[in-house]
């Protein structure tokens, strides 16, 4: 019982840090552009799709790992091919955009949930175009598990889902980081404050909104790669589910609350696995439950700050 | 010496046009809020601009910083026409810009918010040693000192209004566009503040200062526009125009 609970709740985490690296781009690119990106969970699937083909690359060029020094190094080359996979996200966001979205922010909100609508559809089309109908694996994942970290745990538990967990928590670190340390950081904060006043002190907010979007898309395609590298494969559908639960994480955390989105993704993490462990037909359900029940006592969100990168 | 003879010795000790805006109608949500502003800042001069609330001094502010669109007319910028620019290049020309409701970087120091614009532009304007500016615009605002590192939306309104002038002087600019730097203010702090803004002026800096009441400005500009409903109806001489009780009909209950 013990064993299976810390086991459920570890895999919560697990699925934690990955729902965070979704939220945290869906958060920032909601408190810069003030843009609700329906698409964001696609470019989770794009990532897992593309370290697929990325990993199949890669790996070709280092002989399969025999001992605990070769699985390293099978190790930092297959999370090496995922950083690349996401990468390769960086243009794709951009591109995304400085020539889809640009043009409707000045418009209705509703043209905001047609356009992104419109390119969560023509995502799944073009991945399907790519990597075919069927779900792939770039199976890695019994490989890696080899690296030696599970004693560290002190019972079996997989080795990777350990350092996807320490993964999540650098890119969390990187983040605040980069959001209150960085000058480039500070300057795209001030633009979520007011976008005007940035301009009035030399801020290009065009070169702004493209950067957010693509780390946004970065760190989601990051996600979707470590998934797809890990436990998980990559198939078509895979982005609504952490699309939906991102929603619920950003709204349980703040809107445009980076803290929030880091909190807000372990509570939903765990609770999800949690209800898969004692109820599944509640996995789904249980995070919006524990949304309500937050939302009673802090409408605003656990770290509210409307639209404010803090 | 008269106050005729000391406008003309003023005037002349000016230098060549800074800023020069002819015929600039700007438009909100679609609306034309000014028609046809001619102004004009001279190099080293300190000009204000006199209308009360809703006269159109802001909109003329945010059309000059390329923040609020025109439907015609022309800004030269030391002979440059900005009008043509992308309005983030504005700032890097040297124009400071300080907004009538302060609008600071909130969530960030007052430290912050002074090296915000030169990391942005501060290669733009051949600042070469960001600690050392800093430090000057500490010197000049010496109660912001001990605020350095509170955050902007703990400070007090005077503190407020200097770490936006603050900012905008950041910017090394050559011009200052400053809306209502005394606007809500206790009249103790006013008067601190004008002796920041003297200092200023001073400096080599030309600056063009929106006011809504008259009265404060006079002993620190050497000329004045009057603006109304959007259109420049008298400038010249700031004492002159101060005492002219057309003016003074016009600016009652313009002032808070």
């Amino acid at each position: 019982m013990i064993e299976s609970f810390v086991t459920h709740t570890l895999n919560g985490l697990y699925y934690g840090f990955i729902l965070f690296m979704i939220a945290a781009g869906l958060t920032i690119i909601f408190g810069v552009l003030g843009i609700l990106n329906l698409a964001h969970g696609e470019l989770y699937a794009l990532g897992a799709f593309l370290v697929f083909s990325v990993v199949g690359f890669a790996t070709g060029l280092v002989a399969s790992p025999t001992g605990t020094v070769s699985a390293i190094v099978f190790g930092i080359v297959v999370l090496a091919a995922s950083l690349a996979a996401a990468a390769i996200l960086l243009p794709v966001g951009a591109v995304v955009e400085s020539v889809f979205v640009r043009p409707i922010y000045e418009r209705d909100e509703v043209y905001q949930l047609l356009l992104t609508y419109a390119l969560l559809l023509i995502f799944i089309d073009v991945m399907k175009f790519g990597w075919g109908q069927t779900p792939v694996d770039p199976g890695v994942y019994g490989t890696l598990n080899r690296i030696p970290t599970t004693e560290l745990v002190g019972f079996g538990y997989p080795s990777y889902n350990v350092i996807v967990m320490l993964v999540g928590l650098a890119v969390f670190g990187w983040l605040v980081w980069f959001f209150d340390r960085s000058k480039t950081g500070r300057i795209v904060r001030a633009t979520a404050i007011n976008r005007d006043m940035a301009t009035a002190i030399g801020v290009s907010t065009d070169r702004t909104f493209t950067l957010v979007f693509a780390m946004g898309a970065f760190f989601a395609g990051f996600g979707g790669a470590m998934v797809s590298i890990g436990p998980g494969t990559a198939f078509l559908e895979m982005g609504l589910d952490p699309l939906v639960l991102s929603f619920v994480i950003i709204v349980i955390g703040g809107l445009g609350s980076l803290k929030g989105a880091f909190v807000g993704a372990l509570i939903v993490g765990v609770i999800s696995r949690w209800a898969i462990w004692l109820y599944p037909p509640v996995e789904l359900a249980a995070p919006f439950a524990v949304m309500l029940i937050i939302l009673l006592f802090k409408p605003e969100g656990l770290y509210g700050t409307w639209g404010e990168i803090e | 010496m008269s106050q005729r003879d000391a406008a003309v010795d003023r005037e002349a000790t000016a230098g060549d046009p800074l800023l020069e805006v002819s015929n600039l109608s700007a438009v909100v949500q679609g609306f034309e809020v000014t028609h046809g502003i001619d102004l004009e800042v001279r190099e080293g001069e300190a000009v204000a601009l006199v209308g009360r609330n809703g006269a159109g001094k802001t909109s003329t502010f945010r059309s000059i910083m390329g923040l609020t669109p025109v439907a015609n007319g022309s800004v030269r910028f030391d002979g440059e026409e900005l009008l043509d620019l992308r309005s983030e290049l504005i700032p890097k020309r040297g124009i400071g810009y300080q907004p009538e409701n302060r609008d600071l970087f909130t969530g960030m120091t007052v430290e912050e918010n002074f090296r915000l614009p030169i990391w942005t532009s501060g290669r733009a304007r051949g600042i070469d040693d960001e600690d050392a500016l800093v430090e000057d615009i500490f010197d000049l605002f010496t109660e912001l000192e001990g605020r350095r590192n509170a955050e902007v939306q703990n400070l007090s309104g005077g503190q407020g209004k200097m770490t936006a002038i603050g900012r905008a002087l950041a910017l090394q600019p050559d011009l200052l566009l400053l809306d209502e730097p005394l606007e809500g203010l206790a009249p103790v702090v006013v008067e601190n503040l004008k002796s920041y803004l003297h200092e200023i002026i001073k400096r080599d800096i030309s600056v063009l200062i929106a006011e809504s009441n008259a009265s404060h400005v006079p002993d620190i500009v050497d000329r004045m526009y009057v603006i109304e409903r959007g259109e420049i109806v008298d400038s010249g001489d700031p004492e002159v125009l101060a005492e002219d009780e057309e003016i003074q009909m016009l600016m009652q209950g313009g002032g808070e």
